[in-house]
């Protein structure tokens, strides 16, 4: 358990958006699982961090959400991506992949450190 | 964008409560199933299974409050919800909510009605187009009457040519004419304007034109403008009026249009018209005569000057005139010329008297919070227990403010509702004072400003309610909850805090009603001054038939005839004794007044001329007004025109210009240059009595030298009918009234008085203002009452159980009352001591509405000691009373 960590602020709704885009539409339990599975189990999400943070998107016209049966036959919401979303997407794994770029030559070993 | 759409999805699920409760629900709830499906998948027992998702879950139910804190507008929700609990709670305390929202509705109420005044009268900005930029010019002159001796037209002039920061100055003058129509003629109130008047003043016409230049000088056509009041009050507003033709003292004239609503100094009148319509304003002695000082001046000042700079220069100005015409300034009057803003000058009479009622309904509001937070803190103790158990169960201290908060705001506003309705009445109530003391009166109303001004006091009060509560600490509910969170009261700080609340009451109110006391004593003084007057059943009435414009002798015989004829008709009235014709009724002012002089006694170098009111008196007049003869005669029929000139002084006059000799026989005349523009001369003439001083003008002047010429040996103006009876004056006043109609129908009947009514019109106001500060006083004194009944009866609750001990312990009834009534003592002695230090250095300011009695009198303040003890030691028996009768036994067991 020790080394589980929470979801970072802003970085959730980011792979909530990615994970649309990959399985299509989906239920916040398969949302779930794709983030922990794709995370290998190092990140833990509360249905408390994870519902709310759905809602927000919805609000916000990322995603829709509908009422379908599920694979074993109960009443699901399911989510799917807009084309908002999609746009939203695109922008903001750009600039996270800058940002991460940045930030793994910025916390590199000082070996490695420009002089 | 996205903000906003993200919003208006919020509002949208407040509103439709999209996502509601049970749908959130049922979504975790699949998603439960689903983990707990897929855990027995892999092989666990389905109650392991359900255990290790709910683990994993992080809570159903503050996963939904979570979402449903992103769903809708959660604050809205809140406060909704804080709003119905504080409803709730202060419905389960009825007593405590009705005491507070009435003591806040007083305290509000009369707040809000006094400042809507204030603001009305003294705030406000002027109707006018840059009304700030109005600045109004007083020369005025030592001794009485010199308050306001008015400008000439050649000091105007000077004015006009030599002052940079005046732009342009406009010329006014108070007067009265006739205005003749069908149903009787009326005397209206007017100013005699010059054509830049009304743009100098920026005012423009509701209809029609107003007053230009070209209105100016003599032979145009008269023109009349019609304020807004007298147009809507007597032509109903109706706008056909402009064109047509009225007739003023004689004179057709045109009204030409109609000025926005506006106030005027010193009065509100009916109508401005252009000076014409009085040949003496346009003639040659009054455009000339530097002394010949009637007209009022208001004026714009220049881009950028300053009322400083005005002021300056005008001083430079004028003193540069003093130098040039020695002849019209006599030295020892000390002639100055004040100048402020226009809007100050219409505030004048007003406002020590509004700032005083605002300092008072001000201190009924301190005391009335005051007491009110007392309340609340009682409340707030026996609270302690909810408000513990609250904050145990993880309510921060935010969320327990914001219930109080809830609850003071819901108090505080329903105390501000009703506040109004006391406000509405009140203002009816101020409207009718501050008429009598300003031309703006009618710019009074309960509008937004009022209104934001008294919801902001609300807030606020609800605010230091809500903050002066002390809150449970974190961290030491447990302490709290141990001691059963029963007596926390021993709380030293909130003792002390309520205790400095109720000197405070005590203080305030003791400077309330010390001022209450000081204003009613005034009223009562005024009220005792001997009119000077030998009897109060005298009916007397103005009755002008003859006005400046018609002096000729033909017209003056025909008026004197008429009045002649009114007295004789007067006398065959059964209950009439005796009737008098003058050119002034007794007890009112004059403003004819002339310096006069003594013969053979030259003044000494720097002594200033004295003045003295110019009257005319038939011989039956002091007999019939009951002004009593000190020496000599009255008039005789003898003194007529032709015959010898003879006067009668009255008694100031005598000790002036006599002392210690006897003036009968002596002979005086009136002197100054400004004779030659009257009607009256310097001739010498015999002074053939002396009679007593009366209070013309107002029941606090200051005694006047006044000098009666024979009416017949002067002309018939002001014509003053004065009527003795032996029955009630006021039953007089029909069969009177109908014999004036008889013998002049075309002349205006002005104030039909008794003498009683007019010795009440100068005691009135002062009256009405002693009444105001009693009421406030009164209220102060009982909410204070109240004030500190309520912190004894709390503290000997909260002792209830040291109290039982005590008198288990052998303390008797007396001994316990004894303890409770010296705790109330000590706060009544200190109380006393703070209101009476700060009443004897506060009230001074007031000292210009006291007339007979000094600031700090001491019977005064010595009755407000003795009334507020012993109103405090009642308040503080009740409690003592109820201590002393605890039962030991039933106390103890409760414990």
């Amino acid at each position: 358990m020790g080394g589980k960590m929470d979801v970072q602020q802003g970085t959730l709704a980011l792979m909530i958006l990615r994970t649309l885009e990959v399985l299509g539409p989906l239920h916040g339990y398969g949302v779930a699982r794709r983030i922990e599975e794709t995370s290998k189990n190092t990140l833990s999400l509360n249905y408390g961090t994870l519902y709310p943070a759905l809602l927000k998107l919805e609000q916000e016209g990322f995603v829709t959400a509908e009422w379908r049966p599920s694979e074993n036959n109960r009443r699901a919401k399911y989510y799917s991506l807009t084309a908002a979303g999609r746009r939203r997407l695109a922008r903001e794994a750009r600039d996270w992949h800058r940002t991460a770029e940045l930030m793994t030559a910025f916390l590199a070993p000082r070996g490695e450190e420009p002089v | 964008m996205r903000f906003l759409r993200a919003a208006l999805a919020r509002v949208r699920g407040f509103i439709t409560g999209h996502h509601s409760d049970s749908e959130i629900r049922e979504e975790l709830d699949a998603h439960l199933e689903m983990e707990v499906a897929e855990l027995i998948r892999r092989g666990m027992q389905p109650e392991a299974a359900r255990r290790e998702a709910m683990l994993a879950s992080g809570g159903l139910t503050l996963a939904a409050e979570a979402v449903r804190a992103q769903r809708g507008l959660p604050w809205l929700e809140s406060v909704i919800a804080d709003g119905r609990y504080a409803l709730r709670t202060l419905r389960q305390s009825p007593a405590f909510s009705l005491v507070v929202v009435i003591t806040l509705a007083l305290g509000i109420g009369a707040n809000t009605a006094i400042f809507s005044v204030v603001r009305g009268v003294l705030l406000k900005p002027l109707p006018n187009r840059d009304g700030d930029r109005l600045v109004y010019l007083r020369q005025t002159i030592d001794g009485p009457g010199g308050s306001s001796i008015l400008f000439s037209v050649p000091e105007i002039h000077d004015l006009r040519g030599c002052t940079r920061s005046l732009g342009a100055i406009a010329e006014y003058s108070p007067w009265s004419l006739a205005l003749q129509q069908e149903n009787g003629t009326i005397k209206i109130q007017v100013l005699l304007v010059s054509g830049n008047f009304f743009d100098v003043m920026g005012l423009v016409p509701l209809v029609g034109r107003l007053t230009r230049p070209s209105d100016d000088g003599a032979g145009v056509a008269p023109v009349m403008v019609l304020t807004y009041e007298y147009w809507m009050t007597h032509f109903g507003g109706d706008s056909s009026i402009v064109g047509k033709q009225v007739r003023m003292d004689g004179e057709p004239v045109t009204v030409i249009g109609v000025a926005q609503p506006a106030p005027f100094y010193p009065n509100n009148v009916d109508a401005l018209l252009n000076m014409v319509i009085s040949p003496h304003h346009t003639s040659a002695q009054m455009v000339q005569g530097r002394t010949h000082r009637m007209t009022e001046i208001v004026a714009r000042l220049a881009p950028g000057a300053t009322v400083e700079r005005a002021r300056r220069e005008v001083a430079a100005v004028h003193a540069r005139m003093m130098q040039e015409h020695k002849e019209a300034y006599d030295p020892a009057s000390h002639y100055r010329v004040e100048v402020m803003p226009y809007k100050e000058a219409l505030g004048e009479r007003a406002r020590l008297t509004l700032w005083l009622l605002m300092a008072a309904a001000a201190f009924v509001m301190i005391i009335s919070v005051a007491n009110v937070v007392n309340l609340t803190l009682m409340r707030g103790v026996r609270r302690e227990q909810e408000l513990v158990v609250r904050a145990a169960l993880g309510a921060g201290e935010l969320r327990l403010r914001r219930l109080l908060l809830a609850e003071n705001l819901l108090l505080s506003l329903s105390g501000a509702l009703l506040g109004v309705l006391i406000a509405i009445g009140g203002v009816r109530v101020l409207v009718a004072l501050a008429a009598r003391y300003s031309p703006r009166a009618t710019e009074i109303r309960l509008d937004t400003a009022v209104l934001a001004f008294m919801l902001t006091l609300s807030v606020a009060v609800a605010l230091v309610l809500s903050f002066a509560a002390s809150l449970p600490k974190e961290g030491a509910f447990a302490a709290w909850i141990a001691a059963g969170a029963r007596r926390m009261s021993g709380n030293v700080r909130k003792q002390r805090l309520q205790r400095a609340l109720v000197v405070a009451q005590i203080a305030v109110s003791v400077v309330l009603l010390a001022g209450a006391g000081l204003l009613t004593r005034t009223m009562i003084r005024l009220s005792e001054v001997s009119t000077g007057l030998e009897t109060e059943e005298v009916l007397s009435m103005q009755v002008p038939l003859l006005t400046f414009t018609q002096l000729d002798s033909a017209s003056d015989a025909r008026a004197k005839q008429d009045y002649d004829r009114i007295r004789r008709e007067l006398l065959g009235v059964p209950g009439v004794i005796e009737v008098g014709i003058g050119s002034n009724m007794p007890l009112r002012g004059t403003d004819v007044s002339f310096e006069v002089k003594a013969e053979a006694r030259p003044f000494a170098p720097g002594e200033a001329v004295p003045r003295a009111d110019l009257r005319t008196a038939s011989p039956e007049y002091f007999q019939a007004a009951g002004i009593p003869l000190l020496a000599g005669r009255a008039f005789t029929e003898t003194d007529r025109e032709g015959a010898g000139k003879v006067v009668i002084i009255n008694k100031t006059t005598a000790d002036r210009l006599f002392p210690n000799e006897d003036p009968i026989g002596k002979r005086i005349a009136w002197t100054g240059d400004v004779l030659r523009f009257t009607p009256f001369t310097s001739e010498w003439r015999t002074i053939v009595g002396v009679i007593g001083n009366t209070q013309d003008g107002a029941m606090d002047a200051k005694p006047r030298m006044v000098v009666f010429l024979p009416f017949t040996q002067s002309v018939a103006l002001g014509g003053a009918i004065v009527i003795r009876a032996d029955v009630s004056a006021a039953a007089l006043i029909a069969p009177a009234t109908h014999i004036v109609h008889t013998v002049a129908p075309d002349a205006p009947i002005e104030r039909v008085m008794t003498v009683a009514q007019l010795k009440d019109q100068s005691v009135a106001p002062r009256r009405l203002n002693a009444e105001l500060i009693s009421l406030f006083g009164s209220l102060a004194v009982i909410v204070a009452a109240v004030g500190i009944a309520g912190v004894l009866a709390f503290s000997v609750s909260a002792r209830a159980n040291e109290i039982g001990i005590r008198m288990s312990l052998g303390a008797d009834r007396w001994r316990v009352q004894r303890m409770i009534l010296s705790e109330g003592g000590v706060l009544l002695a200190a109380g006393l001591a703070i209101g009476i230090a700060f009443a004897f250095l506060a009230l001074r300011v007031i000292s210009g509405l006291l007339f007979g009695v000094a600031p700090n009198d001491p019977a005064t303040f010595a009755i407000v000691v003795v009334l507020m003890t012993v109103i405090g030691i009642v308040a503080c028996w009740i409690p003592a009373n109820r201590a002393s009768r605890i039962d030991p036994a039933i106390t103890m067991r409760m414990q």
